[in-house]
């Protein structure tokens, strides 16, 4: 640089490199930072800049449908909207809110306590504001998508039980997976706020039912608007479940139970498929495809009748007189019952000092095996738990499958209760006594069963002794193993099973304590039971439903080459050969229908018995 | 005085080529996020105003810089009058009463209050004969660049009236500005700085809050700067092509076509692209420097000094916000931001660096 020649009256040179320095400080910092944003973090922004423009919106699987044996559909699902918030979307939350509270009348403390809950949720994520909205509340979020792009409407598939309350506690229902099934892992697959099945077969066939959702990546814009579809993958449905039921003996066992408590099953004995299963009273799943008010909860839960319970597998209850069919079992079996085996009833019996009676207050005169279980004398098998013992007597009760779970495909089922002296040493901390084999011996005292355990007890008396594990589950599409339901040979000679059968069918057939079972044309077997809750004394001045006594009937048809067996209990619904019998009678008569052939009628004659 | 051939050898076509450029890169960013959108007439409207600053940029280059400050006190006037008729009657854009409406056209007359400050302080400063400044010049100087300044603030617009501290600063420094002033000046600075806090209004300090800590509120303060830096960021190397910025054409970056230009263009250009106009304002900076250097008198220089300080200051402030170095202040980058009083007042300051260069030859 060479001086000017007026050097005076120019600018210093001096302070002119210095900000000529500054200049150069200024672009410097500049530059560094570009290099720091575009190249070193230049990667993590291009990622964010991706979650900016993409919106996710899960495409949830619709769930596999439910059919009965024959393809009937139980359970199926139906399209539907919820109304979303994307709150990241928000522009101003007082707007949004008013939105939500004057057109789709979302009430103002609902959507607080909504936004209270989900405020550790990421912004992202949206907020169910409201389930399975109607028709006007989808026009209106339609209508207004360009000014409130924050509100949208999420498909998604829903829960349909067709028949309601029809076969509920074995259908089961569906929720949000909870916390402590995500701590335990009850379900690996799923994932916070997936479907799953709570109960029934929906839980037990969770993986099964369950499809793999979808998704589709939608381009928005700064608001969240949509302005494209970048990517879609399909929902895949999940698979579907044929169970062992029949849609029509299901009604027909339904419809027996309306308006009482109880439970009501029918099974194929020769396999253990469970024909029809219910427990009464029911409910409808269908309110647990919404999110269920509290109200609803409280009135389900809190219901004295317990409509949650599934009865026929979920709750024991004395068995009564249906235990006689064990007791025979066990006393053929050990030798105790000969072929001229007989007992004088008189009405009552003193056994170890104690007084016990027989129904028939009269007295049935002398009775043999055929004739004990036909008209259910207490006095024969008195006498015949004393001569076999508790020990025998819970032995043989355990192989036909009391007092253990019978390995049904639901969940939560009972084992009920098969008393012995070791148990009671152990549960009571006392001794066995005498007497209470007596008890014992007419299915009272401290025995239990589910209604599904005695009736495949039954059944594997009615079959030869093959015990059978009952199931629901006839085929599952996409199962990863065939199911295998394993049968239990017992070793019971044929004469045994033939006396029992024999006996079990004059009970409906000759005007035994189950006649009321009986179906002109059908060989018919059963046995009733009648448990007292209360003692007689007491029961004399107690009045009222509550005290009434229990119902049971046990039975199967036909007599020979049984195809089913069926159970009916009713909680007090007095004598069992009253309440129960016709209960079952009907689940025979839809059974058999048309097949009642002309031809079984000249078979109306008892069966020779083998002496 | 006319143009001879002497003079138009002396046209520095290079530097008349680069602010082309800029304005060409402004353009192309407006395009690339305006068409095909609501804001599509901004394209159209910006030819225009490019076009016609290159006109008043060839007008202002054609007389000798002298011309102005001969008559530098009526224009001095006229533009603080200008100034109080805009505080009358105004109009309001976001919440700034700065804007005039002339005809058609809305125009903001801080703007070119800027240049008449420049051209005012250049004259007073250049007629003193010592190498330094006394206490009394410097605050007359400060009172030539503070009335306007006070009048812009009074409109609200404190980004602008911000313009004005750096025009000052820099002049004051050239003219010979003595080191004990400046350190009085400092020491006051540091005093008043509290009291300034207290005096910005709540979205004010929250801008400036936000610059340490985007995150903290991504919604409203912070939102702004982090969009602009995923768009640049996002970039990466060499851009996402023309129209492809996710950020600037979805309308995730605020004031694309305005205040967050360079983060478009960034984000379309990436590192090159950005670093390239980086670049290009550094050579138009150089090109000042140059011309101040070589300037033929103190006015000459100072002027050019004046406009560079204005045109540093714009660009630092512009990028250091885009890139969240800055709080967010509406200045816009020079020739590039789309609109049009910014872009004539930009090339009538540069149109009269080029007159002083034109005629630095002393004859």
């Amino acid at each position: 640089v060479t001086l000017q020649p007026e050097a005076n009256r120019q600018l210093g040179q001096q302070r002119l490199k210095w900000l000529c320095a500054f200049i150069a400080v200024v672009f410097a910092i500049l530059s560094v930072r570009l290099w720091q944003l575009q190249i070193v973090e230049g990667a993590e922004f291009a990622v964010r800049a991706e979650q900016n423009r993409v919106r996710a919106i899960p495409l949830v699987a619709p769930r596999g449908t439910i059919t009965d044996r024959h393809g009937a559909p139980l359970v199926e699902n139906r399209g539907s909207f919820n109304v979303l918030l994307y709150r990241e979307y928000v522009q101003d939350m007082a707007e949004t809110s008013r939105f939500l509270v004057e057109r789709l009348g979302v009430s103002p403390e609902d959507l607080q306590d909504l936004l209270r809950r989900n405020r550790s949720a990421g912004l992202y994520q949206p907020i169910v504001i409201k389930q399975d909205v109607g028709i006007e509340d989808i026009s209106i979020v339609e209508v207004h998508k360009r000014d409130h792009p924050e509100i949208q409407l999420g498909p998604v598939p829903r829960r349909a039980y067709r028949y309601g309350g029809l076969a509920a506690h074995v259908l089961g229902y569906v929720g949000e997976i909870s916390e402590q099934e995500i701590a335990r892992g009850t379900f690996p697959e799923a994932r916070a706020g997936d479907l799953v099945g709570k109960f029934g077969v929906e839980r037990v066939y969770n993986a099964v039912l369950t499809g793999k959702d979808g998704g589709r990546q939608m381009l928005v814009d700064s608001r969240g608007r949509e302005m494209g579809l970048l990517a879609e993958e399909e929902a895949v449905v999940g698979g579907e479940l044929r169970l062992t039921l029949d849609l029509e003996l299901q009604k027909t066992a339904e419809a027996q139970l309306a308006g009482k408590v109880g439970a009501l099953a029918a099974l194929d004995p020769r396999t253990g498929e469970i024909l029809a299963m219910v427990s009464a009273p029911t409910f409808d799943p269908n309110r647990f495809s919404t999110r269920i008010s509290a109200a609803d909860w409280e009135s389900l839960a809190g219901d004295p009748n317990k409509p949650l319970q599934n009865r026929a597998i979920q709750n024991s209850y004395s068995p009564g007189s249906i235990f006689k069919v064990v007791m025979a079992e066990a006393g053929l079996e050990d030798g105790m019952i000969g072929s001229d085996t007989h007992v004088y009833c008189n009405g009552a019996g003193v056994f170890y000092n104690h007084t016990f009676r027989c129904a028939q207050h009269k007295g049935h005169g002398y009775v043999d095996l055929r004739t004990a279980i036909a008209r259910s004398c207490n006095i024969f098998f008195y006498d015949l738990g004393r001569r076999l013992g508790i020990e025998r007597i819970a032995a043989h009760a355990q192989s036909l499958g009391l007092g253990r779970r019978t390995g049904v495909d639901l969940p939560n089922e009972r084992a009920g209760l098969m008393p012995s002296p070791e148990w009671k040493q152990r549960a009571r901390g006392d001794r066995w006594y005498p007497g209470e084999t007596i008890s014992v011996s007419i299915g009272q005292g401290a025995v239990s069963v589910t209604p599904l355990q005695i009736l495949r007890a039954v059944g594997a008396i009615a079959v030869g002794g093959k015990l059978t594990t009952p199931h629901l589950l006839l085929r599952a599409e996409n199962a990863r193993s065939a199911p295998s339901w394993p049968v239990a040979n017992l070793k019971v000679n044929a004469s045994s099973t033939h006396r029992i059968r024999d006996g079990m069918w004059g009970g409906v057939n000759e005007w035994g304590t189950g006649h009321n079972a009986q179906i002109p044309g059908l060989d018919i077997c059963g046995k009733t039971g009648t448990v007292q809750v209360m003692s007689a004394e007491r029961r004399r001045i107690a009045r009222g439903a509550e005290f009434e006594d229990h119902s049971w009937f046990v039975g199967f048809a036909p007599r020979d080459n049984p195809e089913i067996a069926v159970v009916a209990f009713v909680e007090h619904g007095g004598k069992g050969g009253v309440a129960a019998a016709p209960m079952a009678r009907e689940v025979f008569r839809t059974h058999f229908g048309d097949r009642r052939a002309p031809a079984m009628l000249s078979q109306l004659t008892p069966p020779a018995t083998p002496r | 005085m006319n143009i001879n051939e002497r003079l138009l050898v002396s046209f520095d076509w290079l530097w008349f080529l680069a602010l082309l450029s800029l304005s060409a890169i402004g353009l192309l960013a407006i395009w690339s996020t305006t068409e095909g959108t609501n804001l599509n007439s901004y394209f159209g409207r910006q030819l225009a105003y490019v076009c016609f600053a290159v006109v008043v940029f060839l007008v202002v280059v054609y007389f000798d810089y002298h011309v102005y400050c001969d008559f530098i006190n009526i224009i001095y006037a006229t533009s603080l009058a200008l100034l109080g008729l805009v505080l009358l009657i105004g109009r309001s854009i976001h919440s700034n009463k700065s804007w005039i409406k002339m005809g058609g056209f809305v125009f903001q007359p801080s703007e070119v209050v800027k240049i008449v400050a420049i051209l005012a302080l250049a004259k007073y400063y250049s007629e003193i004969e010592r190498d330094h400044l006394e206490l009394g010049e410097l605050l007359t100087g400060g009172l030539i660049v503070g009335v306007p300044m006070g009048l812009v603030m009074l409109q609200g617009d404190l980004g602008t009236a911000m313009t004005f501290v750096p025009i000052y600063a820099a002049m004051s420094f050239l003219a010979g500005l003595k080191r004990k002033h400046v350190l009085i000046t400092a020491a006051a600075l540091l005093v008043a700085s509290p009291v300034g806090w207290l005096m910005l209004k709540d979205h004010q300090k929250g801008r400036i809050q936000t610059v340490f800590n985007p995150e903290s509120d991504p919604k409203n303060l912070g939102y702004q700067t982090i969009q602009s830096e995923i768009a640049i960021g996002s970039g990466q190397f060499l851009g996402k092509g023309f129209k492809r910025g996710s950020q600037g054409q979805l309308g995730f970056l605020p004031a694309r076509h305005t205040d967050f230009v360079f983060a478009v263009w960034s984000e379309e250009r990436g590192f090159v692209g950005s670093v390239g106009l980086l670049a290009l304002l550094l050579f138009v900076a150089l090109r000042m420097l140059r011309t101040a250097r070589d300037a033929k008198d103190r006015l000459g220089g100072m002027i050019v000094v004046g406009v560079l300080a204005l045109f540093i200051f714009h660009v630092t402030i512009n990028v250091g916000m885009v890139i969240g170095l800055l709080p967010i202040a509406g200045i816009p980058l020079p020739f590039v931001s789309a609109g049009g009083s910014s872009l004539l007042a930009c090339y009538i300051a540069m149109g009269l660096c080029m007159s002083v260069r034109m005629r630095r030859y002393v004859n």
